[in-house]
């Protein structure tokens, strides 16, 4: 019995601990993202979310007290979803994808006003143009 | 400045009230422009559903008053993007 009310103890404390190194990696995450300084090499985030994921494991292993087994349960997820999302988030452009030297085509779209925009008033111009995944 | 995504215009109108952009702000929902550039992502198609099928590779491009392009730089992966400093940095060697 005794054995177990430990047991129990480590299992709690894993649980936390998870939550907060998922928690902490999160919150860095973020951070550089809103700075565009998110590194290339994303490893130390992998690691980490891996971590978190292992000890939320570990504290279902040697069993847990209620708020640990929570703690470790959104740890799990929430390490998880951002694994899924660094594994998919490599781009591929097409190989006849515009390059340096290409004309720019031209083009015609709805602005936000619902005007058409037509890419003829750009000429005589130099223009900055950004393409981008959406407002989310 | 000439920014394009698969906003709908009315999502784009909100986006701007929010970050006050200035310039013209596209929508391509259709993805006929980022077709026409050939920037239509191949890659596992990452967003949420959006109501568009596919979505641009993050890009950023220089070009000049007669329409070629100076310079093009890609997002390897959707997580990161060209930063300010490196984009202003682009735009003075080019456009000086």
């Amino acid at each position: 019995m005794a054995k177990e009310h430990k047991s129990k103890k480590v299992g709690t404390r894993l649980g936390l601990l998870a939550l907060v190194v998922a928690a902490a990696t999160i919150a860095v995450w973020f951070r550089q993202v809103g700075q565009v300084a998110l590194p290339e090499n994303r490893l130390v985030f992998i690691l980490l979310f891996l971590v978190a994921a292992g000890l939320g494991v570990g504290a279902f292993v040697a069993r847990t007290r209620w708020f640990g087994g929570v703690a470790a349960v959104l740890a799990v997820g929430v390490a998880s979803f951002f694994l899924f999302t660094v594994s998919i988030s490599r781009q591929e452009v097409a190989p006849n994808g515009i390059q340096v030297g290409d004309t720019m085509p031209r083009f015609t779209a709805l602005d936000d006003q619902g005007e058409l925009f037509d890419s003829k008033t750009l000429e005589g111009k130099p223009v900055l143009m950004k393409f981008f995944r959406a407002h989310w | 400045m000439v920014t394009v995504s698969t906003d709908l215009p009315e999502e784009i109108l909100n986006g701007r009230k929010h970050h006050g952009l200035q310039g013209h702000m596209l929508s391509d929902r259709d993805l006929a422009v980022t077709d026409a550039f050939g920037l239509r992502n191949l890659g596992p198609h990452s967003g949420p559903p959006s109501g568009a099928e596919a979505l641009p590779v993050p890009t950023t491009l220089i070009i000049d008053g007669s329409g070629k392009v100076l310079w093009v730089d890609h997002s390897e992966n959707y997580q990161r993007r060209s930063g300010p400093e490196y984009v202003l940095a682009a735009l003075e060697t080019h456009l000086d």
